[in-house]
């Protein structure tokens, strides 16, 4: 390529990129200025212009996607205070997908070396390549905030929280208070329960799948019933101070500790229900309530600050 | 090594919080780019040209700078210059880098 053709190459490789209202002017403009730099080097190093001095120059000017970026303001998708955040969210929900994935692959019965193949095709496609949907969900959420940052910088605010604050204040516990005493209602007697509600219409098979096994009834549902039960006590308490504080952080650790416990045990242990579908379906929700509660408790964890110097502190004086 | 790629980081951070107030210095007459680029490396602030250039572009979409396409003595090339907006700006950014360099003479001076 001679002189003229790579300076139109970068040129327009340059101008391209730009909004069509601004392309040819700039184009124009930055020839013009290309030229001019060419000739001053020309001058300077005493040579005559040539394509080897002019790509050294385009070089040194910059990538034309560089310098195309340049001439327009600066376009942020995700603040860089976010940055850490959605990297991180990224991959723990990637890791999550995948691993559920993986799990639900190798708990199917694999018999040779071609089923574990297949198991592995099947996770690649059916949860690696779909999990792409998350990091796409991310970006969206934090292109929102972003923007909503800069649309309304009060809302971006810092506002101090504390540890002991009750999210959503006392109507949120509340409300929470009234939903486990139904809970605890419905544990007492499911089977009663749709009765109260359905009367006798349903299909016998709907009160069946609702029936307690004689175990469960005798050993785990009462203590489990207790165990929840402690959660009215805890919320009145917080209910009646206004905040948490450390004994009733105390109080929800153990209750958890038990919840978790005494659910796993039950899970393990035998039937919840008599009708096998509903005792599934409640041994799933009573595991998916202690991935919760570990979850929950790990972040936590993570999120912990304990505010300690890194080292031995030197004592003068 | 690791001391010269930290310098030069920093030392870039430098230039670009004064690239801005240098270009617009230079711009209470009307200056075409080259112009306007050997002008700056004469007086000690050389700036590349595919940072200067755009940056003129910019200046001008953000309000602060007008521009024209003229013959002089050569070729058409545009010419920059501060408009209203321009010299306020460029009044309020002197300010601000005189009252830092101040500070930043007091702090840098050996006790």
């Amino acid at each position: 390529m001679n002189v003229n053709d790579l300076i139109e190459a970068y040129v327009t490789d340059v101008a391209v990129q730009l909004p069509r209202r601004q392309r040819n002017d700039v184009a124009f403009e930055l020839r013009a200025l290309l030229g001019e730099e060419l000739q001053a080097k020309a001058q300077a190093s005493g040579r005559v212009v040539d394509a080897a001095m002019t790509t050294d120059l385009l070089r040194d000017f910059g990538h034309p996607d560089v310098v195309a970026a340049r001439y327009r303001p600066v376009l942020t998708i995700i603040d860089p205070v976010d940055g850490y955040t959605f990297v991180r969210a990224t991959v723990v929900g990637l890791a999550i997908i995948w691993g559920a994935g993986l799990l639900k692959e190798v708990l199917q019965p694999v018999e040779s070396g071609s089923d574990l193949i297949m198991a592995l095709a099947r996770w690649w496609l059916g949860t690696v390549i779909s999990s792409l949907w998350w990091p796409g969900v991310l970006v969206s959420y934090f292109a929102i905030a972003a923007w909503v940052r800069r649309r309304w910088p009060s809302t971006g605010e810092w506002k101090p929280r504390s540890r002991y604050q009750v999210t959503g204040g006392r109507t949120s516990m509340v409300l929470a208070m009234v939903g486990i005493t139904l809970g605890l209602l419905v544990l007492i007697d499911p089977r009663g329960a749709l009765e109260l509600f359905f009367g006798t219409q349903l299909a016998p098979v709907a009160y069946d799948a609702l029936t307690y096994t004689g175990s469960f009834r005798q050993l785990q549902g009462p203590i489990l019933f207790v165990v929840l039960l402690l959660n009215i006590p805890l919320m009145v308490g917080v209910v009646a101070s206004g905040r948490w504080s450390a004994s009733l952080r105390r109080f929800e650790l153990a209750l958890e500790v038990m919840v978790c416990v005494v659910m796993l045990w039950t899970v393990l242990d035998g039937p919840v229900f008599i009708a096998a579908v509903s005792d599934k379906f409640v041994k799933v929700a009573m595991l998916l309530i202690i991935a919760s509660v570990l979850i929950t408790r790990g972040i936590r964890l993570y999120r912990r600050v304990m505010p300690a110097p890194d080292g031995r502190v030197q004592v003068h004086g | 090594m690791g001391d010269t790629d930290a310098f030069n980081k920093l030392e870039l951070e430098l230039r670009r919080g004064v690239v801005v107030l240098a270009t617009l210095s230079q711009l209470r007459m009307p200056r075409y780019g080259y112009e306007l680029r050997q002008v700056l490396a004469d007086r000690g602030m050389p700036i590349e040209e595919g940072t200067l250039y755009p940056l003129l572009r910019r200046l001008e979409t953000q309000g602060v700078l007008k521009s024209e396409w003229k013959i002089e003595d050569g070729p058409p090339r545009r010419y920059y210059s501060l408009n209203g907006d321009g010299r306020k700006l460029l009044k309020k950014l002197t300010e601000s880098w005189q009252g830092m360099n101040d500070a930043m003479g007091r702090l840098l001076k050996e006790d």
